[in-house]
């Protein structure tokens, strides 16, 4: 076993994990955060997606040890409270989901996308979240609702 | 494909805090250790059993100073935690090294660019590897470090096999030195995809040129995906260089590179097409590579 | 419609909130403390015997708990129809296909299961594979079920009119070859199952199915277990797109039997790589189609012979069949018509039911023919597609096919002319047709399909509405919302005919413990079907509750109305009170009440004609006329969809965000089989099973996509709804391959039409 230290939405853990658990299993079976879920296991569809110290990673491909010392956010750590976090809240007014099975992994990636351009042309949304696969909208409104929220966060 | 498997075989995790650790762990399990740095490449290839699981597994990341991107007196110099994003984004490397800035953006996708390594993409050496045509163009070295002593070999000399290269079981990547680029030289890699993202290349093509008053001074053509290794079209330069630039010689030498490739039919491409396209994508890139500015 | 207050609002879905903070649990969400986990062995051969199974070494193995092989199932099979029961929950004395399960074992964690699945050691007798349907079929071929001749698992001839005599009559006759792609569902959630056998002899299980009564009927049946004692929970869903997760698994039957073994739940769950490589997926069918003509480019007839790959068994074939064959008579006017349909078994994959099943092969393979004709005659396109589309029918008229097939709304003609006037097809040749090396096209579709699936006696559904003593209201029903939004659309239903606010309404997920009987979503039944099961029960509802103002306010019920959650009485609006409180008087008044509303779909449940082919498989048609502007590179082949324009006739859109989001997100699908998806096949192996070379679709791929609604208020309903969810994917594929044909001057019959087909037939024109 391995003894590992992260902060997972801004709580620290002590966990003890195997070494070959990846993050995305310590994440949902050790914390119970099924928020995060797992797609193809193989860094292919984005549905794993959480921030790595505010990045977008695939936490399929990564070992719960590698994380030692990060600060990780998962789907569960936007809201605040009762209050979206405006990617959430521009999702549910535009349909920018319906199965919402890759709901979670596309809204930290538009997150990761925004906290680092928060104006981002069309074409620099669809580079952002092309690593997410969606099956269901055809990316059509959860494009519409990117731009939505960033207008909200006030970019323009 | 009698099993599928979601979980990860059983291994060790060691996570050395110095390169002279992590040398002397892998020179102790000989064989039985296997090197993590981005983790994009080896998880996957773990988790369906194609390569029989390590006993150990060493994380590079906690060993400070492998992941800067050095530009000084004696060139570019990538350490091997340096990620494939960096390259992306590093302003250094999109004025004087586009060629591999631009590969870098070619590649996966955000996610797996914020993890994986230009290490780690040319170790894996798969034939499409993105970054190899860039690294061949720009006269890429590798420092390649034991416990024994470290060496330097050449990216043309890297390569042995499909997924195979110089690298021995107990010898770390350590640092890419690329030396400065000369003036005046410009570089496309173009990467030809069914669809716009995350896709492996059909074919990929880096081009390097030095174009002075309508000649060619140098040119460097290298290929992915066509080969069991990504390879010089040296025949193709051969045909420019030192030659003036029109459009009849561009073809031609797009034609030898086409010739040069040895490409095998596989569920992605047959053979035939990836041939006709690396013609295609050498006379594009050459093209393009004239027509830009820095 | 104008009195509508809640049907047609852009309201964001009931369960949007839950999804977005990764609330909402799917079925791998779910745990219980002693829990086991299963794991499945398969077959490395499609075709062989199954000589004998040691699992002795499995399970010696510390934490193996239980291990089952195909034997254990004491010979039960299922299928779709008493005939065709050909299917065990795992492979007995063959196996049909490659990596079909062969056994299953559970441990005390899934690292175990997956060490001790490859301790098991299995003796295969090969035998030889057949792996194309037109092969299969051929005397000598490898027979893969004993019950049938030739492979055929199913086989259809129906015959309208006198094909012969209107072809020896037409103006021009083509015959063309299509075949569409060896596609799949692909959504992002692999199936999976928590499961638990009682002792006391009750299934529960939590499990990704799209149609629970589906699984709980064959869980009844391969355990013995009364209906009344199986639960299956339907947790959300993360896609279904109609196929595997209608139907039962090998993982399914084995989590239930593992667990009754071992006397403690049992969870499995797939890999995505198993999912790609052993579930259902689309057929691949071959369409040999011959059209005819009149000079003026009217139809004359249509014969299709129809060839699909239907892989190993059974499952709905025969449904997939038919579904390819009775709307070849939509949506254009078809005096004759002859279909001869094949289903061939394979040692593929099974072929079984995907969005726009059956459907998108055949009229993929009349559009494109109809385009050829239009070609060689001269005639435009859409001028073409106008002089032979169905006319609207004026109300209270009904349209029949000459297979009598009937519809009271067809809005094709108002959906191409919309559609059409559009600027991407418009002002198509006011833009370059050529730029460097991209050719540029655009193409057009119109395009068909049926809601409100009829499956025999298998049609049953029903709601209840359970008012709650405050005024809000429950609503419970079989319906399954597997992400397509029908949970949203059958509130908003509840809430119009009850007269309260959206908000108002609860809805939870099947519970087969506590929800009457629904088929589950498919065929495009649940808006339709269940809507009016939902209507009926709102009705029941409000009676009562009318009934109970009337009395309180000495009127006569006829006077008394509800709206957005007031009570008034129509003839004095100023004498009124919230519903909340109607609610608690009529719950609370005299010896008390419990109010509660049922409902039942109760359409016309006409008999499926299979081995004719004669009538209606569905309530109702949508009508969708698609245009697509495309981008080919003449030198790479490779190809940029720009715009996609689609102009569709559902009806009325009830609850408008979701039913764009599944016109949207079918057209992508369509996209995908048009251009990207195809399984490569290698001699039964599926040489890319993974999300890496199975290419769907991803964010920079997809055009930019405007709708057009077209209102037809069909006297179906409810509310004058039609489909709304598969027409797209349909229109999309014909759409796209026109346009190719227009930026390049080829035809393409084989989907999907990728780069290296292009480069391949434009050196052959040279």
């Amino acid at each position: 076993m391995k003894e590992i230290n992260l902060t997972v939405n801004n709580r620290p853990y002590r966990l003890s994990v195997l070494p070959w658990r990846t993050l995305l299993e310590v994440i949902r079976e050790n914390l119970g955060l099924t928020g995060t879920k797992e797609g193809c296991g193989l860094g292919e569809c984005g549905a794993c997606t959480v921030l790595i110290d505010g990045r977008a990673v695939n936490s399929c491909l990564v070992l719960a040890a590698e994380a030692e010392g990060k600060e990780i956010t998962t789907i569960e750590g936007l809201a605040d409270g009762d209050k979206l976090h405006p990617l959430q809240q521009a999702f549910v007014d535009h349909g920018g989901l319906q199965c919402g099975f890759c709901t979670p992994g596309m809204i930290l990636s538009a997150k990761a996308l925004l906290d680092e351009n928060p104006t981002p042309t069309e074409e620099e949304i669809k580079q952002g979240i092309a690593g997410n696969l969606c099956r269901c909208t055809g990316y059509a409104k959860i494009i519409e609702s990117i731009k939505a929220a960033a207008e909200n966060m006030g970019g323009k | 494909m009698t099993t599928f498997y979601r979980r990860l075989p059983r291994f060790n995790y060691l996570a050395p805090v110095s390169l002279n650790e992590a040398l002397s762990l892998l020179a102790r399990y000989k064989g039985k250790a296997k090197v993590i740095a981005g983790g994009t490449d080896i998880i996957p290839k773990l988790k369906r059993r194609e390569i029989r699981a390590p006993e150990h597994v060493i994380d590079l990341k906690a060993i400070p100073g492998l992941d800067n991107i050095q530009y000084d007196v004696s060139g570019l110099s990538l350490g091997a935690l340096v990620t494939i994003g960096a390259v992306e984004t590093s302003a250094i490397i999109q004025e004087k090294f586009g060629v591999l800035a631009q590969a870098a953006r070619s590649m996966a996708s955000p996610q797996v660019r914020n993890r994986g390594t230009i290490a780690g993409n040319i170790c894996n050496a798969v034939p499409s590897a993105d970054s190899a045509p860039p690294l061949l163009t720009i006269g890429a070295k590798l420092k390649l470090v034991s416990q024994e002593g470290e060496r330097v070999v050449g990216i043309e000399d890297f390569f042995t096999g499909p997924g195979q290269t110089a690298l021995a079981n107990d010898e770390i990547l350590q640092e890419i030195q690329i030396p400065h680029p000369p003036p005046n030289s410009q570089g496309i890699y173009l990467k030809l995809t069914p669809r716009r993202a995350m896709d492996l290349a059909i074919v990929g093509v880096a081009v390097v040129i030095i174009p002075q008053d309508g000649i060619c001074k140098d040119i460097r053509i290298a290929l992915g995906a066509v080969a069991p290794t990504p390879i010089r079209a040296r025949r193709a330069e051969v045909v420019l260089k030192g030659q003036k630039l029109d459009d009849n010689l561009i073809e031609k030498a797009a034609r030898t590179a086409a010739g040069e490739a040895r490409p095998i039919d596989d569920h992605r491409a047959s053979a035939e097409y990836r041939r006709d396209m690396v013609e295609v994508l050498v006379r594009r890139a050459i093209k393009q590579a004239i027509g830009s500015r820095s | 419609m104008s009195e509508l207050s809640v049907i047609g609002e852009r309201v964001p879905r009931v369960d949007a909130i839950e999804k977005v903070t990764g609330q909402a649990k799917y079925a791998a969400d779910y745990s219980l403390p002693d829990m086991l986990w299963c794991k499945l062995l398969r077959s490395p051969h499609p075709h062989a015997r199954i000589l004998n199974i040691d699992t002795s070494k499995a399970e010696r193995l510390p934490g193996v708990k239980g291990i089952v092989t195909g034997k254990d199932f004491g010979g039960w099979s299922w299928g779709w129809m008493p005939a065709t029961r050909d299917e065990p929950p795992m492979a007995v004395d063959k196996v049909r296909y490659m990596a079909e399960a062969v056994a299953g074992l559970a441990a005390v964690d899934e690292d175990t299961a997956e060490e001790a699945v490859g301790l098991i050691k299995v003796e295969y007798e090969e035998l030889p594979g057949v792996f194309e349907p037109e092969e299969a079929m051929k005397d000598g071929a490898p027979a893969i079920h004993d019950y049938v001749k030739n492979n055929i698992s199913v086989e259809y001839h129906w015959n309208f009119g006198d094909v012969d005599k209107a072809f020896a009559e037409s103006h021009l006759v083509r015959e063309d070859r299509f075949r569409t792609a060896r596609a799949t569902h692909g959504y992002l959630e692999p199936p999976a199952i928590l499961a638990y056998y009682d002792p006391t002899g009750y299934i529960t299980v939590q499990a990704s199915k799209q149609s629970p009564y589906f699984h709980y009927r064959h869980l009844a049946a391969c355990f013995k277990v009364p209906l009344s004692r199986v639960r299956v929970i339907q947790p959300f869903i993360g896609g279904g797109f109609g196929g595997t997760k209608n139907d039962s698994l090998a993982g399914d039957f084995c989590a239930v039997l593992l667990s009754k073994i071992t006397g403690r739940p049992v969870k499995y769950i797939e890999s995505m790589e198993e999912e790609l490589a052993t579930s259902r997926r689309r057929h691949s069918v071959i369409v040999y189609s011959k059209m005819g003509v009149g000079k003026d480019g009217l139809l004359k007839a249509i014969q299709h012979r129809v060839v699909a790959d239907g892989g190993g068994y059974t499952a709905i074939g025969p449904l997939s069949m038919y579904l390819n064959g009775f709307m070849t008579t939509l949506p254009y006017r078809l005096p004759h018509f002859k279909f001869d349909a094949y289903r061939v078994f394979t040692n593929n994959p099974i072929g079984a039911a995907m969005r726009g099943h059956g459907v998108t092969h055949t009229r993929f393979a009349a559009e494109i023919q109809m385009e050829m004709l239009a070609e060689e005659l001269g005639i435009d396109p859409v001028e073409m597609r106008m002089r032979n589309a169905i006319d609207n029918p004026r109300p209270g008229e009904t349209y029949e096919t000459i297979n009598k097939v009937t519809l009271k709304t067809c809005g094709l003609k108002q959906a191409i002319r919309e559609a059409v006037a559009d600027p991407v097809w418009r002002d198509r040749d006011k833009l370059p047709k050529k730029e460097g090396n991209i050719s540029w096209g655009t193409g057009i579709s119109g395009t068909s399909y049926s809601g409100g699936a009829r499956q025999m006696g298998h049609q049953a559904c029903a709601a209840i509405i359970r008012l709650c003593e405050d005024g809000t209201v429950n609503l419970i029903t079989g319906a399954t919302d597997c992400g397509q939004g029908s949970d949203t659309v059958l509130c908003m239903i509840a809430a119009e005919e009850l007269g309260i606010k959206l908000d108002d309404v609860a809805i939870k997920r099947v519970d087969t413990a506590y929800t009457p009987v629904d088929p589950g979503s498919y065929g495009s039944r649940v808006t339709i079907l269940a809507g009016q099961a939902t209507q009926k029960a709102a009705r029941q509802v409000k009676k009562q509750l009318v009934e109970a103002a009337a009395k309180n306010w000495q009127v006569k019920a006829e006077d008394v109305e509800i709206k957005l959650g007031e009570v008034y009485l129509k003839s004095d609006p100023s004498k009124k009170m919230p519903f909340g409180k109607l609610a608690r008087i009529a719950c609370y008044s005299g010896t008390g009440a419990v109010i509660m509303g049922t409902g039942y779909s109760s359409y016309g449940i006409e008999p499926l004609d299979l081995t004719n082919g004669i009538g209606n498989g569905g309530c109702s048609y949508s009508f969708t006329a698609h245009t697509a502007r495309v981008g080919v590179d003449m030198e790479t082949g490779k190809i940029t969809t720009t715009d996609f324009t689609i102009a569709s006739d559902c009806g009325r859109l009830l609850s408008p965000i979701q039913a764009e989001g599944q016109i949207e997100g079918g057209a992508i699908q369509g996209l995908g089989q048009a251009l990207y998806e195809d399984f490569i096949m290698d001699r039964g192996r599926t040489l890319n099973p993974t999300f890496l070379d199975y290419k769907m679709p991803h964010a920079l791929d997809v055009p930019d996509m405007k709708l057009i609604d077209i209102v037809t208020d069909d006297p179906f309903g409810p509310f004058g709804a039609k489909e709304a969810s598969e027409g797209s994917i349909v229109s999309a594929p014909p759409a796209v391959v026109s346009a190719i044909h227009d930026a390049t001057g080829i035809w393409f019959t084989e989907l999907p039409v990728t780069p290296e087909k292009i480069i391949k037939a434009l050196k052959e024109r040279k």
